[in-house]
């Protein structure tokens, strides 16, 4: 209590020592300007959080929205092309494939026309052929029987001449008849007969 | 005359040595700037020598406040002065540069709407959502969030100079109009004393209705000394106590100490000293640290401070409320 007593005035002495330099002032609150500075905070916090902070809030949380939002608009889209990517991916090897199968098929078919043509050409060739030699042994055939029907025609004119008599038509065609059947004609109808 | 040859050598040294050089070195050019620097200190000293100490002088007078308009109600002394004035301007630009840039928020932000966009974000999730969570968070942001903004806007008006200095004027055109000049609110104890008053009340009033005044109370003493003596928790619980009554004092003190300090500084390296001292050399000396200190303050300690009284207002709250001490 004593040093309470000594304490006190001591402190009030040490303040007005403040006042009289002229420092005091800068630590002693004046309650009027103490009850400035709470109207006019308080007034500050009121517009703040009524008006300022919302706002911002509002539009932060607006961007805050937008940006997640094309966030996953974006990831539906990569998700999108990346399955519209494979989808053309398959096409694309679909249709290489088929492409593979369509040369396969053609050169096969190709091939097998060739072997056609070539066979049919082959055919007709043998069959031209065949039908020339068919010809050619007609032909040799019908140039012998004149040949022979020439040859007894002149025989018969040469013995006339020779013997002066004529024989009847038919004796005579007889005689040749005879005759030319022992003549050998293989030579004259050419190789055919060898 | 002799010291200042001495003074004045390093340089022409410096610069005798590599003649071959065109451009002087950046060693060269600091030593010769050093050099100038200090020559003309000690011209001007030579020059204008030691005046003696001035008496006259205060420079605690430009925080002095002179009641400009008295009012009084109640007994209580509502005179209108620089502090009163410079509390409606911050609360003024406060308001205005909020609500001007709430309203007019874009998808695109330009860069005052980043910078206020960051400073929203920082009060919102840094500070508040540091110490507060939930519906804890959401009641106290709007008071937290107005606190950073609201002693950051007045900290930041105090580096503006205004014409509120009515103890010395100046005449333009036979107008008396007072000297520009350097303050600011929270560079007057009464200011951050009330704030730190309605968070200190604050806590104590969430840390009661979030826990029971009893538990509250002892959920001041720290964790570990159920084992304890009673005499030894009494006297623990009693240090607890003070140290709440001393959150008053440091916490108000903190910001005015600083946001005062800053402005002695500047008004000391401004030419204050000189004056004070009466050696008119020491100006040359102090003016061009003015320049550093008042980046400082600016880019520095007026945002550092807001940002301090607002977390620890948040930290208070959060420690009243949360579940162990």
């Amino acid at each position: 209590m004593e040093l309470l007593g000594y304490i006190v005035p001591l402190a009030a002495e040490a303040a007005e020592h403040g006042e009289e330099s002229g420092g005091s002032f800068l630590v002693s609150p004046g309650l009027g300007l103490m009850i400035w500075t709470l109207v006019l905070f308080l007034i500050t916090m009121w517009v703040l959080s009524k008006v300022a902070f919302p706002k911002i809030q509002e539009a932060l949380d607006k961007r805050a929205n937008a940006i997640s939002e094309s966030i996953d608009a974006a990831e539906r889209q990569r998700k999108e092309s990346d399955e519209l990517l494979a989808e053309y991916r398959a096409r694309l090897a679909e249709a290489r494939e088929q492409a593979d199968d369509i040369m396969v098929r053609a050169r096969k078919s190709a091939e097998t026309a060739e072997a056609e043509a070539a066979a049919a050409g082959k055919e007709k060739r043998e069959e031209l052929v065949a039908a020339a030699k068919r010809d050619i042994e007609a032909e040799t055939r019908r140039s012998l029987d004149q040949i022979r029907q020439e040859v007894a025609d002149l025989t018969v004119l040469a013995t006339e001449r020779v013997t002066r008599k004529s024989l009847t038509g038919e004796d005579q065609k007889r005689l040749v008849e005879e005759a030319l059947s022992e003549v050998d004609f293989s030579t004259l109808s050419g190789s055919e007969k060898n | 005359m002799e010291s200042a040859t001495v003074q004045g050598a390093p340089g022409g040294a410096t610069r005798s040595n590599d003649p071959e050089k065109k451009g002087l070195s950046t060693k060269a050019k600091v030593l010769i700037g050093f050099g100038i620097y200090f020559a003309l200190a000690i011209l001007l000293l030579l020059i204008f020598g030691n005046d003696g100490k001035n008496e006259a002088f205060k420079p605690q007078n430009e925080f002095k406040l002179e009641p400009w308009l008295t009012i009084e109600l109640a007994g209580i002394d509502f005179s209108i002065n620089k502090a009163v004035l410079y509390l409606f301007l911050a609360s003024a630009l406060t308001i205005a540069t909020m609500t001007w840039i709430a309203k007019r928020m874009v998808e695109k932000p330009n860069r005052v709407q980043t910078a206020v966009e960051v400073a929203y974000d920082l009060t919102k999730n840094t500070i508040t959502g540091g110490s507060l969570h939930g519906e804890l968070a959401r009641k106290w942001f709007p008071f937290i969030g107005a606190l950073f903004f609201w002693i950051w806007f007045s900290n930041m008006l105090g580096f503006l100079p205004l014409p509120t200095n009515t103890e010395h004027t100046f005449s333009i055109g036979g107008l008396e109009i007072p000297s520009f000049a350097i303050y600011a609110a929270t560079a007057n104890i009464a200011i951050p004393l009330v704030l730190t008053l309605v968070v200190w009340l604050s806590y104590h009033v969430e840390g009661i209705r979030a826990k029971g005044a009893l538990p509250y109370f002892k959920s001041w003493l720290p964790p570990g000394l159920e084992d304890m003596h009673p005499v030894g928790k009494a006297a623990i619980f009693i240090i607890e106590v003070i140290s709440h009554f001393v959150r008053l004092i440091s916490l108000s003190v903190r910001l005015f100490a600083n946001i005062l300090a800053g402005h002695l500084l500047l008004l000391f390296m401004g030419g204050g000293l000189a004056v004070l001292l009466g050696i008119a050399a020491l100006g040359a000396l102090t003016f061009p640290l003015a320049f550093a200190f008042f980046i400082f303050e600016v880019g520095l300690v007026a945002t550092l401070q807001a940002f301090i009284f607002s977390t620890l207002s948040a930290i208070y709250i959060g420690g009243a409320t949360s579940a162990s001490h």
